[in-house]
């Protein structure tokens, strides 16, 4: 496979995810704005743009602005439009390696984003949001069943994984920053729409240890940090048929690998104890897995100047 | 070959000099000399450091190309041609007034044979000026030929040979107008005035030894250089800078419409700034 | 009901559904018969939809960096059988003697040295690149795919009036227009027995694997894109797609000592052949345009070194210039001892004969005035339509210069009803049939691009000048004639009939008894 197409599988599937996880992070917590009396607007504001990276806003912020910032900016990859806008522009060079269906999917999706803005307007923030949920999981849906298990799957699960586990490690920061009371996990468990399966598995019993064991260490909940390390990491070891006999064959692996093994090894208390440079651990994971894919599979894709040159 | 022709070596040594490690770089050498009527090839080669495989071809005229890619990062490129050349004296020379007249050269089969040679190029392009310098003289000369030469004389009185003085770049216009050139923007406007006339004309590139009187076996420090040719029912060739026929000193490699067609080296890399080049060329007489 | 032909005028063209008002063409009579009884609102909610599907599936063309639909318009095109075969045999012909031509002008020359083409077409021409001399492709093609534009005339006599042997794009539409109609208008195609047109990637690919280096059995081909903001690059995808080769880009690929490489993420892999779809000025930056970004350095000579195929050809240009287009008939006779199927359109040459000149700047405002090298309709001034000022402008710049420019007479371009609002109206239109050489057969795709002129009595119909499209049908023989190129029949396989699907656990009965539990439990509600 083409590194260059294989690269933007990658990002197809980080971005499509990341447009997915920021819309029901903004849902959730912009709804517990308005329907928290005590939340105080500025403060939760702050505190949901600094775990999403975009701290170094200037001025005062407030419910709208965020809606803006995070989700409607379109010159943003990090926005919830940003992110949709520029995995479409990725599969645009992909054309012919995504199937039509997945393609056409992110295309209406792209071609509906300005009806999209209309609504925000007419219904609200929500309606947006759900629609968003809705076309990312149709694209999930068609990427199931209409992709072949080959490398540009792999590179695209690759992609979506890292991307979760990012956006769940930055989910669990808001928790951190709230300042670890009950209410603020039923808000991240909706995010996730983990709230209904955490019920059941825990039967109604909600306290820290428990949500937090879900969130990052369930092996069957396909959104928790420890399932998508998961992942990553079959796919990386399913991209190198080859693996030699010693350890692993790849940078990303061992990245990967021992990041899922510190997980899955350390008990839960003692995750919570440290949960905050747990965090931080991990989304610093998954900006090195970026790169040491990066390196491996995606050389030099960018297109050589040359310059003239001629003696007489 | 005749008792009276000469054994010549040249070598040429050129390269460019980067400001920095270059990663990629494509080039194309016209350095060898072809067998022809007038000079015979004994042996012929191009090296290249750092080492690249070459690939040599013949182009659209006539010149052989030696074709190379580097990828491993270098800050210098060095291209060295050898060739042993057996080379003629001039040879039998037209008389000033005989050749083709200016109408047998108007004949439209002719002006078709030709086309190619009749029209300006980049760097040979005339200004109005020139265009009527090209009149003046067409109309003072009943025989191309003779206008030819005439031509030649006017040019080599007229620009001053000052080395460095232009570019590859320069054009004849440019040339003319700052009274300065070296053998390549002498053959330019020579060229450009000749095709002006409706007499056909080329470019030729080569290498000359400086001394008439060259010693046999030693090294001297030779030139690559250009003249032209032009077409008055046969080709003729002449050395407008140093005013003389094309005989045993010189030694062709190309021929086209301009430099453009038939520059030493040239090509395209991906790096930092190109800081220089240079060109060294050394011609031993070896019989 | 509105009748969607009402006030259906015929205009100045040959009309191809109508030889006299009301009165359908035998070609045209089943689809006349289908269009006529459906309301000009159903036919506008239909067109509707082909245009949505279109812009979902990203059909598109790029104009100024916009991406626009090109527009598919709901009614057809007719080819009878009889007439395809000459366009077919035509073109055909045409792309023979070119081919001939460019082995020619590319090597010996012999062409030139007896005159028939004067040397100053050749070597004036900006698209006869001196650096594409000694490039001998082994088999002997350099024209994989043509497209050639041809009108119908006043007597609707096909002609010829252009060729495009460099990079002729529009397949993709030929075959999304088929798709598309499938859908919006399937009771049409039931009453109509049409050549089917989604061959065209495998005949392509075949015509690319037989073009492969000598010594490559089983070739590696890529197609070469200048990227997705290129406004072909829908089609540069669907054809890799459909032929199941790598789309890449200049910077995918490497060259090294003459052996070109994609970048994988496996490592490099070596490529055999290149369906380009990039210039030639941007295709190699050692011997063309240096800051081209788009290509790859090295092509060229890889391609001389015989290790790699360019399709089509570096230096195809001085073919198609529409000065040469003048001698084409003549190089028909010059190289294939015939007699040229399809005409050109009347043209005069502006550089040759003085008086000619003349002649033609007397009377720029009832010709067609063409630059040599320009495509997608720029350029071109139409005299009759043409203002005084426009008329002045381009009398200077042919005067200033003739062998840039050449006259045609103003053919009236046949036409074919068209869905303009919600009433089909008359528009010129004009065909561009693709023809794929595999060194041994040139074989012409049975249909084409019909592109047609929107605005009323416009006669550019490209798709940069607000054009649209109509999907082209060539009818099959009637039975007794022969049949071209009948699928090989599929053996007969028995198979078992099939099952029904199997249901799900005791579906039905679940069902059945939660319904009674609600009615259960409210009657249990009633009795608290």
């Amino acid at each position: 496979m083409l590194s260059r197409i294989a690269e933007s599988l990658y990002w197809i599937g980080r971005y499509v995810e990341r447009a997915e996880d920021t819309a029901r992070i903004l849902d959730v917590h912009l709804h517990r704005m308005l329907a928290d009396p005590w939340v105080d607007e500025q403060t939760a504001c702050r505190s949901l743009l600094g775990v999403m990276g975009a701290e170094a806003i200037e001025g005062p912020v407030s419910a709208a602005r965020v809606v803006g910032l995070l989700g409607l900016d379109e010159h943003n990859p990090s926005s919830v439009v940003g992110a949709l806008a520029a995995a479409r522009e990725n599969a645009r060079g992909a054309r012919e390696t995504v199937s039509s269906e997945m393609w056409e999917t992110l295309n209406a999706t792209w071609h509906g984003l300005p009806d999209a803005r209309r609504r925000v307007e007419q219904q609200g923030v929500h309606a947006f949001f759900r629609w968003v949920r809705e076309r990312c999981s149709v694209l999930a849906g068609l990427t199931d069943a209409t992709m072949s298990r080959d490398e540009g799957w792999l590179f695209l699960v690759l992609g979506r994984s890292v991307e979760r586990v990012d956006m769940t490690a930055r989910l669990l920061s808001t928790h951190v920053r709230a300042g670890g009371s009950i209410p603020s996990w039923l808000t991240l468990l909706r995010s996730c729409g983990a709230w209904e399966t955490y019920l059941r598995t825990y039967r109604g019993s909600l306290d820290d240890r428990h949500a937090a064991e879900f969130l990052l260490l369930d092996r069957l909940f396909p959104r928790s940090v420890f399932a998508a390390l998961s992942t990553a990491e079959s796919c990386l070891a399913d991209l190198e048929p080859d693996h030699g006999r010693a350890g692993v064959a790849t940078d990303a692996q061992r990245i990967v690998g021992r990041s899922r093994t510190n997980l899955e090894f350390r008990g839960a208390d003692e995750l919570m104890a440290d949960l905050g440079s747990v965090l931080s651990v991990l989304e610093r994971t998954c900006s090195q897995v970026n790169d040491a894919v990066s390196r491996r599979y995606f050389r030099q894709t960018s297109a050589v100047l040359w310059v003239s040159e001629a003696v007489a | 070959m005749s008792a009276s022709s000469w054994r010549l070596r040249v070598q040429h040594k050129t390269g460019f000099t980067y400001a920095g490690p270059v990663g990629a770089s494509y080039n194309e050498a016209r350095m060898s000399p072809r067998n022809e009527s007038h000079q015979a090839v004994l042996d012929a080669r191009v090296e290249v450091w750092p080492p690249a495989r070459t690939y040599r071809y013949e182009d659209y005229w006539g010149t052989v190309v030696t074709a190379f890619d580097v990828h491993a990062a270098h800050e210098t490129l060095q291209v060295t041609a050898s060739a042993t050349v057996e080379t003629l004296p001039a040879g039998d020379l037209i008389a000033g007034d005989a050749g083709a007249t200016w109408a047998e050269l108007a004949v439209p089969e002719t002006v078709d044979r030709w086309h190619e040679l009749l029209l300006p190029t980049p760097r040979t392009a005339l200004d109005e000026e020139l265009t009527e310098v090209a009149e003046r003289i067409r109309g003072e000369h009943p025989a191309p030929h003779a206008a030819a030469l005439a031509t030649c004389t006017l040019v080599r009185e007229e620009v001053e040979y000052v080395p460095g003085a232009t570019g590859v770049q320069t054009g004849a216009v440019q040339a003319w107008r700052q009274r300065k050139g070296v053998c390549q923007d002498i053959s330019h406007l020579v060229v450009g005035l000749l095709r002006a006339m409706g007499t056909p004309a080329r470019y030729v590139s080569g290498y000359l030894h400086p001394s008439p009187a060259a010693a046999i076996g030693e090294a001297v420090v030779g030139q690559s250089h250009a003249w032209v040719e032009w077409w008055v029912g046969r080709w003729t060739a002449f050395d407008p800078t140093n005013g003389i026929p094309v005989g045993e000193r010189h030694v062709v490699v190309g021929r086209g419409r301009e430099y453009g067609d038939v520059p030493p080296l040239k090509g395209v890399y991906s790096g930092p700034e190109n800081s220089g080049q240079g060109v060294e060329v050394t011609v031993t007489r070896l019989r | 009901m509105a009748d969607l032909f009402e006030d259906y005028r015929l205009g100045p063209g040959w009309d191809e559904m109508f030889g006299e008002p009301s009165m359908p063409r035998p070609t045209y009579e089943a689809l006349h018969a289908t269009l006529q009884p459906l309301s000009s609102a159903e036919l506008g909610i239909r067109a509707e939809v082909l245009a949505r599907a279109f812009l979902d599936q990203g059909i598109t063309f790029a104009l100024k960096g916009v991406e626009r639909p090109f527009p598919l318009d709901i009614v057809p095109r007719i080819i009878a059988a009889e007439e395809w075969r000459t366009v077919e045999v035509g073109v055909a012909q045409r792309i023979r003697a070119l081919e001939a031509f460019l082995d020619d002008v590319y090597g010996a020359g012999q062409v030139l040295a007896d005159g028939v083409v004067p040397r100053r077409i050749v070597v004036t021409s900006a698209h006869f690149h001196r650096e594409a001399a000694g490039i001998n492709p082994h088999n002997g093609v350099r024209i994989h795919v043509a497209g050639v534009d041809l009108i119908r005339d006043e007597q609707g006599t096909f002609r010829v009036l252009e060729d495009n042997v460099r990079v002729p794009s529009g397949v993709s539409y030929v075959m999304e227009n088929r798709r598309a109609m499938a859908h919006v208008l399937p009771e049409v195609f039931a009453a109509t027995r049409i050549q089917p047109v989604d061959s065209y990637p495998g005949q392509l690919l075949r015509a690319l694997r037989a073009a492969a280096p000598v010594g490559v059995h089983e070739p590696t081909v890529v197609v070469l894109t200048p990227g997705v903001h290129n406004s072909a690059y829908f089609e540069h995808a669907l054809l890799a797609r459909e032929m199941g080769v790598e789309l890449v880009e200049g910077r995918d690929l490497v060259c090294v000592g003459n052996e070109v490489a994609m970048r994988t993420t496996a490592g490099e892999q070596r490529v055999d052949v290149i369906y380009r779809r990039i210039d030639d000025e941007f295709l190699d930056p050692v011997h063309f345009r240096a800051d081209s970004v788009i290509g790859c350095a090295g092509l060229l000579n890889a391609a001389r070194a015989g290790r790699v195929t360019i399709a089509n050809a570096v230096g195809n240009g001085v073919a198609d210039d529409k000065l040469l287009y003048t001698y084409v008939p003549d190089l028909i006779r010059y190289y294939l001892n015939e007699e040229p199927i399809l005409p050109n359109v009347e043209t005069y040459r502006l550089d040759e004969d003085p008086d000619v000149l003349q002649h033609v700047l007397g009377r720029l405002d009832e010709l067609v005035l063409k630059p040599v090298d320009g495509s997608g309709g720029a350029g071109i001034v139409i005299g009759s339509q043409a203002t005084d000022e426009q008329l002045a402008a381009v009398r200077d710049r042919i005067e200033f210069d003739p062998r840039g420019w050449i006259a045609q007479r103003e053919v009236a371009l046949s036409m074919v009803p068209t869905l303009i609002g919600n009433r089909l109206r008359a528009r010129h239109v004009d065909l561009r049939p693709f023809a794929v050489n595999d060194g041994e057969n040139v074989w012409v795709l049975p249909g084409g691009l019909t592109r047609v002129a929107l605005p009323e009595g416009a006669l550019v119909v490209n798709s940069s000048q607000g054009g649209g499209s109509k999907d082209t049908w060539v009818l099959t023989g009637t039975p007794g004639s022969v049949e071209p190129e009948v699928p090989e029949q599929e053996p007969v396989v028995v198979v078992p009939s099939p099952r029904s699907p199997d249901p799900g656990p005791a579906a039905g009965p679940v069902a059945v008894q939660q319904q009674q539990q609600q009615q259960s439990t409210r009657v249990g509600e009633a009795q608290c």
